[in-house]
């Protein structure tokens, strides 16, 4: 079911994407770093679904306020003359490889119960 | 339901990270990004090592080839007379072509740029361009130069002296200043054409352009290393 959503929802953006017009060069600085908040929220959102925690409106007001910081630590970087925006990318990579660790552990744990579970019934 | 909300909500997610991703890639495949000229400067760096390494493997195959010319002469004229009389034209009109290495009494003249950096002068002013170049050699032609190289490029026959950009190209080759011009003649009458009042090297130190000769008495000029050949000049019969 997750899996299918997230396939649908990619496909449909990829189709999107295609539609919609190139942004000039400057911009593309800032959807890079929406980008990478996006696949954070992404990774977020399994984690706390499979942690049956999720909440919406924590997800929702993660992925556009954490967007938000990000853009804006990037405009003041290159204001600045410091790119702060890699900060941003670290710490959305960083909370990316967590999330992906425990989507990594839960699936872990179901294949080894599964296995265990078959292995009782041979035994039967 | 919760669970339900919870996939539509990272579906739409996804929907604007494709979007994004879809927009970007398209937009960085029209531009020169860092990481691409990055690339591009390194593959630029590793072709231009691969022709150095072949322009000296070409010199060296050049050289052999020349040391089996001579020892093909050698051997093709060792008997009689008058083979070896034109022996001696062949390495009388090499040398006069330029083919051969040579010493003998002239002068050494070095020709350095300004080195003044003033923006309020033309900076045109200040440096040697390809021009100024071939008034000197034209110079020590007309006092009777039997030999020209400049910084090792011999003049012969063929040789182009021209601009490419920041550097002078000599016989393809290129060169910058410091010049080193030597010449093989007449000391007496080369130095005088040289230094000679209203003479070219007058116009060149009004520029502030440094210019340096000396009478030495021992030159070694070094043979021209590329191929003289001719293609559409045929002789007349």
């Amino acid at each position: 079911m997750m899996i299918i959503s997230i396939i649908v929802g990619c496909i449909l953006g990829v189709v999107i994407g295609f539609i919609t017009p190139t942004i000039p060069y400057t911009v593309s600085q800032y959807l890079a770093i929406a980008i990478v908040a996006a696949l954070d929220s992404v990774f977020g959102g399994i984690a706390s679904n499979i942690k049956k925690n999720f909440d919406m409106k924590v997800f929702i007001s993660g992925f556009f306020v954490n967007a938000i910081l990000a853009m804006l630590l990037t405009y003041l970087g290159e204001k600045l003359n410091v790119d702060i925006y890699l900060a941003a990318i670290i710490v959305f990579v960083g909370r990316m490889f967590n999330n992906l660790g425990i989507i990594r552990r839960y699936y872990l744990s179901k294949i080894s119960e599964k296995s265990k579970k078959i292995r009782e019934k041979d035994k039967k | 339901m919760k669970n339900k909300n919870a996939y539509i909500a990272i579906g739409i997610v996804c929907v604007v990270l494709g979007a994004a991703l879809t927009v970007q890639i398209r937009t960085m495949q029209g531009e020169n990004s860092a990481v691409a000229q990055a690339f591009a400067n390194s593959e630029l760096k590793d072709s231009l090592l691969e022709w150095k390494e072949k322009s000296e493997n070409a010199e060296k195959d050049l050289e052999e080839s020349i040391k089996k010319l001579e020892k093909l002469r050698d051997t093709s004229t060792a008997n009689g007379n008058s083979s070896e009389e034109k022996q001696e034209e062949l390495k009388k009109y090499n040398q006069i072509l330029g083919l051969t290495d040579v010493t003998g009494e002239g002068i050494v003249m070095t020709v350095t740029d300004s080195a003044q950096s003033s923006t309020a002068i033309d900076m045109n002013n200040l440096i040697i361009h390809d021009s100024d170049l071939r008034s000197l050699v034209n110079e020590l032609s007309n006092a009777g130069a039997e030999a020209i190289s400049i910084n090792d490029e011999r003049i012969v026959s063929t040789t182009a002296i021209t601009c490419a950009g920041n550097v002078i190209l000599i016989n393809g080759n290129k060169v910058g200043s410091p010049f080193t011009i030597k010449a093989i003649g007449s000391q007496a009458s080369l130095y005088g054409a040289i230094t000679r009042a209203g003479g070219y090297t007058y116009g060149l130190k009004a520029r502030s352009i440094q210019v340096e000769t000396k009478k030495v008495n021992n030159i070694q000029i070094s043979r021209y290393t590329g191929a003289l050949t001719q293609k559409y000049a045929k002789e007349d019969k």
